[in-house]
């Protein structure tokens, strides 16, 4: 009994004290200043996680390191990067990701961008919270095929990591989730939001050009209904009728919700940027721009839960050579050559 | 803060002695074996490849039949219920102390040992068959163990899209052409328990009343538990024909690696958490 009471009375010191340094660490101030997310005019609201994870300094430094480090996979052969080109707003040219040894994912690597507005990550939505996204590539087969402790045990090898971890979080510990927070960071600094579009938007000095600007007036009719919002994207889950992936692990949004009436649904992709994250579809589809507006036109797979808006327009969204031709041209206008890092 | 470390320190000598203390002094006949019977209806399965000779074969109840190459689930959130009532949870918190992956192809995982169980008489089992949701994510610093366990390549029964656990994974062949067929349940939740925003939730509480009364402290009892895995397709919940296709009916297709039809085959097995909290699970015996 006396022994029960001494080891109560000590699990309450140790929880006390445990209390009492979590206190520290947060008014534990280092040098280590939040960077203001400037957030673009009409954007949408951001991730809530943003709020809990602010971007710092040496937080986005961290991240893009982390970001680069080949060490994250089982082989030190690839890193986030690898698949994630800033050149392709953080997307690549493989109809699906190619991983580790060579190994083909499910899907379409997706771009990286305006992460901190997106309320839902992935073609299914099955990530809510950005610093959930991290691990895994990390422990997925035709990814990186490492884990956490793995990497952590190959990281902290390094000075340049322990420098980093202390600046960024005020002590040299690598723990799984300050990995994941950086790196989240970093993607939250991603911010595309220049693009002539943008600067025409802004600016009245600025000018469409005539078949951008017919472009435009035919996207607001035949595509604004899901491609809305400054991020062109509703971030709605919906079935286009697109052509089906084969692999017993596709679902769409139904991987996830498991309900029948998301079966093969996926978000609304964002169109920022996206000359340059060609092939398009869920599992790369279409290999061009031109590809996916005739396959709307010429009619897309009848399915049972296929978008409202295309069933009341006969499974299609009509389009002359010309109206195409005008949409590219408006599409292409949401370029931002400065995210891409060719300069402007 | 000097002061402070040291005491801390000896603190956790302190706690640590008298952990160890503590774990010596209750004798094996505190322990209490569970053994994990994979049958169909009454015959223990043998696996075997698609044109195995020797497996064990079923049929369901609409005639399909079919045999397994492999066979894997997880328990976790173990609770021993004292005859007056009481409940013992055993580590239903730590993955590495309270959860294990049954694996038909490996004969030690097929009992799993509890230590330090009080004694006294025990009436009814409860466990998860899968891994509840506030544990349910793959921190491997924190449960190293089960990582492990659940991780190692011959197992698998990691679901790495959902970043948590596998919680069942049956591999198998169907009809007389042998077709494949592969079932994989887990979680895709969101958020907390109550408050979900997406996913299902394949996570099953079982609970078995013992057919005889456990006695722990004298004994060492050894508790057998069978999983009738016949009820896979042929469940209490829903009777199962594979066959390709989406449609929901009756069918469901025999690649099952998303939340799509999934709840059939975890309700077959686990129950469906109202009228039915045994699934496939029952007591065959316990001996003293």
């Amino acid at each position: 009994m006396q022994v029960e009471k001494i080891v109560g009375i000590i699990v309450v010191f140790i929880l006390l004290l445990s209390c009492s340094k979590e206190d520290d660490k947060t008014s534990f101030s280092f040098d280590n200043p939040e960077l203001s997310l400037e957030i673009p005019a009409g954007f949408p609201i951001l991730n809530n996680s943003v709020k809990n994870n602010r971007p710092t300094k040496y937080g986005v430094e961290l991240g893009e390191k982390l970001f680069n480090e080949k060490k994250l996979s089982g082989n030190n052969s690839i890193s986030c990067a690898s698949c994630h080109h800033r050149a392709h707003a953080f997307a690549d040219h493989n109809p699906r990701a190619i991983g580790i040894y060579g190994r083909i994912g499910l899907r379409n690597t997706p771009p990286i961008q305006n992460m901190a507005f997106m309320q839902f990550y992935n073609w299914d939505g099955n990530v809510l919270q950005l610093e959930k996204q991290p691990l895994v590539p990390i422990i997925t087969h035709e990814e990186m095929n490492s884990s956490i402790v793995e990497v952590i045990g190959k990281i902290s090898q390094d000075i340049s990591y322990q420098e980093l971890f202390k600046k960024a979080f005020g002590d040299e510990y690598i723990t799984p989730d300050r990995i994941y927070r950086s790196i989240a960071q970093y993607a939250y600094t991603l911010i595309s939001a220049n693009s002539k579009y943008d600067q025409v938007m802004r600016n009245k000095d600025e000018k469409f050009t005539k078949s951008e600007a017919q472009g435009y007036q035919i996207f607001k009719q035949k595509c604004e209904s899901c491609h809305s919002t400054e991020l062109f994207t509703d971030q709605s889950f919906r079935n286009v009728g697109f052509p089906l992936h084969s692999s017993s692990e596709e679902a769409g949004r139904a991987r996830v919700t498991g309900m029948l009436s998301d079966f093969m649904s996926f978000r609304v992709p964002s169109l920022r940027n996206i000359e340059y994250t060609a092939p398009y579809g869920s599992f790369g589809q279409f290999a061009t721009l031109i590809e996916v507006l005739d396959y709307f036109d010429k009619g897309v797979r009848d399915t049972e839960n296929l978008d409202p808006i295309l069933k009341e327009n006969g499974n299609r969204i009509p389009l002359t050579d010309h109206e195409k031709q005008d949409i590219i041209s408006f599409l292409k206008t949401l370029s931002d050559p400065e995210f891409l890092g060719s300069g402007s | 803060m000097k002061n402070l470390k040291n005491y801390l320190l000896l603190s956790a000598c302190t706690l640590a002695m008298v952990s160890c203390s503590k774990s010596d002094d209750m004798p094996v006949a505190n322990h209490v074996t569970l053994h994990f019977n994979n049958t169909f209806k009454n015959t223990t399965i043998i696996l075997g490849g698609a044109s195995s000779t020797t497996a064990t074969t079923n049929t369901s109840a609409v005639g399909q039949v079919h045999h397994l190459s492999e066979l894997k689930y997880v328990i976790s959130n173990i609770r021993l219920i004292k005859a007056d009532g009481g409940e013992i949870p055993y580590h239903v918190n730590d993955l590495d102390k309270g959860a294990t992956v049954i694996d038909q192809a490996k004969q030690a995982s097929l009992d799993y040992v509890l230590t330090n169980i009080p004694s006294g008489t025990y009436k009814q089992i409860k466990f998860g068959l899968g891994v509840k949701q506030d544990v349910n994510t793959i921190d491997q610093v924190r449960f190293p163990t089960f990582y492990a366990t659940a991780g190692a390549n011959d197992t698998k029964m990691m679901w790495e899209w959902g970043t948590g656990y596998r919680f069942t994974k049956l591999e198998g062949f169907y009809e007389i052409d042998n077709k494949t067929m592969s079932i994989h349940t887990g979680s895709t939740i969101e958020g907390n328990e109550g408050a979900y925003t997406q996913g299902v939730d394949a996570y099953r509480d079982i609970t078995l009343d013992l057919t005889t009364v456990a006695i722990v402290g004298q004994r060492a009892p050894k508790i057998t538990i069978t999983a009738d895995f016949n009820q896979l397709l042929t469940g209490k919940t829903n009777t199962i024909t594979l066959s390709t296709g989406t449609g929901m009916g009756n069918n469901a297709t025999p690649n099952v690696h998303t939340a799509v039809q999934m709840l059939k085959f975890v309700d077959n097995l686990g129950g469906n958490g109202s009228s039915d909290v045994s699934g496939m699970f029952s007591i065959s015996k316990v001996e003293n």
